[in-house]
């Protein structure tokens, strides 16, 4: 393929701020972070635990109220993984990662979703469908999305 | 259905990556080709569907300036930002409110303008999934090509093996992107690893393409041509946020094949349906896919493409034209699905003509592991 020339045009790249509410439960599950607990919204009428918390049930189409907010132990079971060589890098382009990092797909104890976490304290030859995990929290917890670090395999 | 509704025209570009062209360019081409193939002038169509993505052109309002190109100067003209099937479906609805007779779909991405992965990531939850920032199209694939594989004990090689079914046929399609000589299965395995077990061939390339297709009520599309190619039955259905969903399956996808096969009264998909067009963005996925479509059990999929069920001399021959595996002009992969399943019913496939086909499936897809999906089943005459 030839190589054309890329010519700079004033106005772009676009720059957009954009200031989204999260919600009440989200900020709670975010704020909990801070206290080392992560929470999850448990449906009064179906019984599935959202994680993060969802302010609707699209199973069976209810609301999930502040009160149906449950506290979950941070344990979980791996459910899926790769093992990522690649990571974007903003504009599109994949950078090829030279420490490949493992993402785990996790179901943790008394939830039904699935949350998309990296892996650590973990041989790769060892990381496998079943085992399972548990949260490992910065030492200086905030209550950001970043107190999380990473999961580990539990004993 | 209330009406009957045929595809009267139909055209797409020579999909490549980063052409010197530009969307303008793309769309006048597929529309103004439409209308030649169906032998009519834009004064013709009644109402027009942009097919378009702002965040992929890089534009809001992304039809804005695509009027023109695509006939619809002062016209009835709107848009769909999902896949290029759903645009169809949305044509139809016009159709069928009795308030118009013809419709042009027009779907146009150039992946060449920004890269279709990393709006993959746009399409996640800003609040959570965005700030872990692990996540996009390809290692969501990934993890669910790995659970599948483990649940059903399938390999690298019969994946590999779509890639090579796929990328073969493409060879013999014009239109298609990705022309590797003599694809292998050695080739795929020693293609380039992104998120394992997801490497370079497993995954569809980023093509700059356009499509489009025209649709006609009955009697309309009995006067524009003696080869009208009728809707039968058409299913769509959307699938929950990635977090909340069955991963080893395409739920959304058998639901919308299910609607479809009853509005055409097929009943036996895999004797009953004589080629099938599919949007499979990962080599993993088309095997998922035969699955939903009831063209086999349950983690059966690795067994119709070892035994070459869907090869092109197979039983049910699956993307001869190469599939999304030979080109993803993202947008239009579905309108491009849908075309070459009415091409095999017209006799039109050239090289890749499947002998005898009266009845096809097409499928588009929009979202992470294709969390939607819509069905078209095509049939010839009636």
């Amino acid at each position: 393929m030839e190589k054309r020339e890329v010519i700079k045009v004033t106005g772009l790249p676009i720059v957009a701020g954009f200031r989204w509410s999260v919600g009440k439960m989200m900020e709670k599950f975010i704020k909990s972070f801070a206290d080392k607990k992560i929470i999850a919204a448990k449906c009064p009428k179906c019984g599935y635990t959202y994680v993060p918390p969802r302010s609707r049930c699209g199973k069976c189409y209810t609301k999930i109220e502040e009160k149906n907010l449950v506290e979950l132990s941070g344990k979980g079971t791996l459910t899926g993984y790769t093992t990522a060589y690649v990571e974007l890098d903003g504009k599109g382009i994949f950078l090829d990662l030279d420490n490949p990092k493992v993402i785990g797909a996790i179901k943790l104890d008394d939830s039904d979703s699935t949350i998309f976490m990296p892996l650590g304290e973990i041989d790769q030859k060892n990381v496998k469908e079943g085992i399972k995990v548990k949260v490992v929290w910065k030492e200086e917890t905030k209550g950001e999305i970043a107190d999380i670090l990473y999961f580990k395999p539990a004993r | 259905m209330q009406r009957k509704i045929a595809i009267v025209g139909y055209a797409q570009t020579h999909h490549e990556a980063d052409p010197p062209n530009t969307r303008e360019g793309m769309v006048f081409e597929v529309a103004k080709g439409a209308l030649d193939k169906a032998g009519i002038t834009r004064e013709a169509i009644d109402t027009v569907i942009n097919v378009s993505s702002d965040y992929q052109d890089g534009r809001t309002i992304s039809n804005l300036f695509l009027v023109m190109a695509e006939g619809a100067y002062l016209k009835d003209e709107s848009k769909v930002e999902m896949d290029g099937a759903f645009g169809v479906l949305y044509a139809m609805m016009r159709i069928l409110s009795g308030t118009h007779d013809t419709a042009m779909v027009v779907g146009v991405t150039q992946g060449s303008i920004f890269s279709p992965h990393q709006i993959s990531f746009y399409t996640l939850d800003p609040t959570f999934d965005r700030q872990i920032g692990l996540l996009n199209d390809v290692a969501a694939a990934a993890i669910q090509a790995r659970m599948y594989k483990n649940k059903y004990d399938v390999s690298d090689e019969q994946i590999a093996m779509v890639s090579v079914k796929n990328l073969v046929n493409a060879t013999s399609n014009p239109y298609a992107h990705r022309r590797i000589p003599k694809p292998t299965v050695k080739k795929v395995l020693n293609s380039k690893l992104y998120c394992d077990p997801i490497r370079e061939l497993n995954i569809s390339p980023i093509s700059d393409g356009a499509c489009a297709l025209i649709l006609a009520s009955e009697e309309k599309a009995k006067e524009i041509t003696d080869a009208p190619v009728w809707v039968k039955g058409v299913g769509n259905c959307q699938d929950s946020y990635l977090r909340d969903r069955n991963l080893l399956k395409l739920e959304s996808l058998e639901t919308a094949a299910k609607k479809a096969y009853k509005m055409a009264g097929v009943k036996d998909p895999p004797t009953e349906l004589d080629v099938a067009e599919v949007t499979e963005r990962f080599s993993h996925e088309e095997l998922m896919i035969y699955e939903a479509l009831g063209l086999c059990r349950e983690g059966k999929g690795k067994i119709l493409i070892e035994t070459g069920v869907t090869e092109r001399k197979g039983q049910t021959p699956v993307n001869p034209s190469g599939g999304a595996l030979g080109a993803d002009p993202v947008l239009a992969t579905g309108l491009v699905r849908i075309v070459e399943a009415a091409k095999q019913i017209r006799g039109e496939a050239g090289k890749y003509q499947i002998q005898g086909v009266r009845q096809a499936l097409a499928h588009g897809q929009t979202g992470l592991c294709a969390q939607s999906n819509i069905v078209f089943i095509l049939g010839g005459e009636r």
